[in-house]
């Protein structure tokens, strides 16, 4: 049911329906690193549907985290624009949730804290605040674990803990920033079955970066392939399947291929990466 | 299984008081052998008996209250000193700048070192010994503080700007605890350093206290009296050592203990 009234807020007929549209035009990010300037993102276009499931793939060290903290409003330090339903990013805001690699969770609160800290702007009654806190853990599928502290978990429960902190805001785009990088192979397809189930029983837009191609597809409705030198969008792939899906389908197989080939061509950026620079400094 | 693990248990418990009674019993043969005149070195009995003396007239309570009210006021002033200070100078570069050399110098300059001066200034009097006691305890307090608040990861921080946390939650559920380990082994530190310096001090100057007690013995002679102190001084050293990790292990039940470190 869940499935069916998810299909139907995605088609383009009725976008309005759900907030959490993420716009992104030019968007251009540059460090000041040793003296030196380190154009790490630039002449990113981007459009994240309402309810929208966006996979990132790129090699390591083309901009994806950095991308992903401009969105969460972590670094203010940016050219371009980036709107979320229309209103400019400016610093953090609870309307968006960012999950990170480690999970960071704080060691010294038991789960139960760590996922209440999130509201802690929030103002609610302290049942009201409970119940949220209690149903996101549940959502997550650890119930029973409230009082557990961070140590008694493993590498998994940590994350989808995490998760359950980043969401209990019900933000309008959740982040996520290789949430299952560090995991087993066994315990990541576990999770990523369940991110799934999470993000079709959820409004939010869900943003993630992965270097796993298979989850990239397997949960996006659009997969991103970033290139290097300096990062950008090279192209989006549609994944025209229906969620919950079928790791076996053919089309995802297909897509995988197409995917990995152009992911391992990496000549060509290394030569462009010399022509912003010169160009700059000529101008 | 469970009657092996009552032996290990014991066996464990029987390895810790092994090295004492070892120290004990070489005291006795050594003493009862007259390797040295009875009158230096005293026989565990003798010890034993000027215990029950200075029990029953209560003198070595009134001493060992003395002691322990320095080592309180003492230990507190430094280590909440050094507490401040450490904050101070982790939050705030210039107060860092200013002060650095001449917390650098003064920490490497023994304790003791300073008595003659304090005693022109403040003569011998409570201020003194208090002052001594401060200063021990100060520098490794304001050392772990400094090095536990600049270590604190910048990913807590972002994680309290992700949530919007406001700053009094971000130092109370974030910044101290984040800290307090990395402050508690050195106030640990201190109270251990407070402690012997508060003895030593004694038993340069004071007119009552452990160390005091112990002068006098040797003054007069009396070495079953300073071996009274010597065991003391341990006895109570350990004691607050041990108590102090206690109440670590109770503020730091969210950390995952070790595998055998149980106090
Ligand atoms: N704070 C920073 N200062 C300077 N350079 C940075 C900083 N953060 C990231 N970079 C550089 O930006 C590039 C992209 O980093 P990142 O976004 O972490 O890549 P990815 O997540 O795709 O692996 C890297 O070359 C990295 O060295
Ligand atoms: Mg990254």
């Amino acid at each position: 049911m869940n499935i069916d009234s998810r299909a139907v807020v995605r088609t383009p007929e009725q976008p309005a329906l759900r907030s959490g549209a993420l716009q992104l035009k030019e968007v251009r990010k540059r460090f000041l690193f040793d003296q030196r300037e380190l154009t790490v993102l630039t002449g990113l276009n981007l459009d994240v549907h309402p309810g929208e499931f966006l996979s990132i793939v790129g090699p390591s060290g083309c901009g994806k985290s950095t991308l992903l903290r401009l969105i969460a409003g972590l670094d203010d330090d940016y050219e371009g624009h980036i709107a979320l339903d229309g209103s400019r990013v400016a610093g953090t805001s609870l309307e968006r949730g960012l999950v990170f690699q480690d999970h960071r969770l704080f060691p010294w609160m038991t789960l139960e804290q760590n996922v209440a800290f999130a509201l802690i702007r929030r103002d609610m009654s302290a049942a009201a605040r409970d119940r949220l806190v209690r149903e996101h853990i549940a959502l997550v599928g650890l119930s029973g674990f409230e009082q557990a502290y961070p140590h008694q978990l493993s590498g998994g429960m940590s994350q989808r803990a995490a998760i359950a902190r980043a969401l209990v805001n019900e933000p309008k785009v959740l982040l996520l920033d290789e949430p299952f990088g560090a995991l087993d192979a066994l315990t990541r397809v576990h999770l990523q079955t369940e991110l799934q189930r999470i993000w079709m029983s959820q409004g939010s837009t869900m943003i993630m970066i992965t270097h796993d191609v298979d989850e990239a597809l397997y949960l996006g409705d659009r997969v991103a392939v970033m290139q290097a030198h300096p990062g950008r969008i090279a192209h989006i792939v549609d994944v025209d399947l229906p969620h919950p899906r079928d790791r076996a389908a053919p089309l995802l197989h297909r897509l995988k291929d197409d995917i990995l080939a152009e992911l391992t061509a990496t000549d060509a950026p290394r030569s462009e990466a010399v022509v912003p620079l010169t160009r700059r400094r000529s101008g | 299984m469970s009657a092996a693990r009552i032996d290990e248990a014991t066996l464990r418990r029987s390895v810790m008081v092994a090295s004492p009674l070892a120290v004990l019993l070489a005291w006795q043969v050594l003493s009862a052998a007259r390797v040295f005149p009875p009158e230096v070195l005293v026989s565990p009995q003798a010890v034993l008996a000027a215990f029950g003396q200075l029990t029953a007239s209560g003198e070595l309570a009134r001493h060992l209250g003395e002691s322990l009210q320095r080592l309180l006021w003492g230990f507190s002033i430094g280590s909440g000193a050094g507490l401040l200070f450490g904050l101070a100078a982790a939050l705030s570069p210039t107060f860092a700048r200013l002060f650095d050399p001449l917390f650098q110098a003064l920490r490497q300059v023994p304790v003791l070192a300073f008595i003659p001066l304090l005693i022109l200034l403040f003569g011998i009097d409570e201020v003194f010994k208090i002052v001594i006691i401060a200063k021990a305890a100060f520098f490794p307090t304001a050392l772990s503080t400094l090095d536990g608040v600049r270590g604190v990861p910048k990913a807590w921080f972002e994680v309290a700007r992700i949530y919007r946390t406001p700053l009094p939650s971000l130092v109370w559920r974030v910044l101290i605890p984040a800290t307090v380990p990395a402050v508690l082994s050195g106030v640990r530190l201190s109270l251990t350093r407070a402690w012997l310096v508060l003895v030593a001090a004694e038993l340069i100057v004071a007119d009552s206290g452990i160390g005091q007690m112990m002068e006098m013995g040797r003054q007069m002679f009396r070495l079953d009296v300073v071996m009274v102190g010597v065991v003391v001084c341990g006895v109570i050293g350990f004691a607050l050592d041990r108590g102090f990790v206690l109440l670590q292990a109770r503020l730091l039940r969210w950390r995952a203990q070790p595998a055998g470190a149980a106090a």
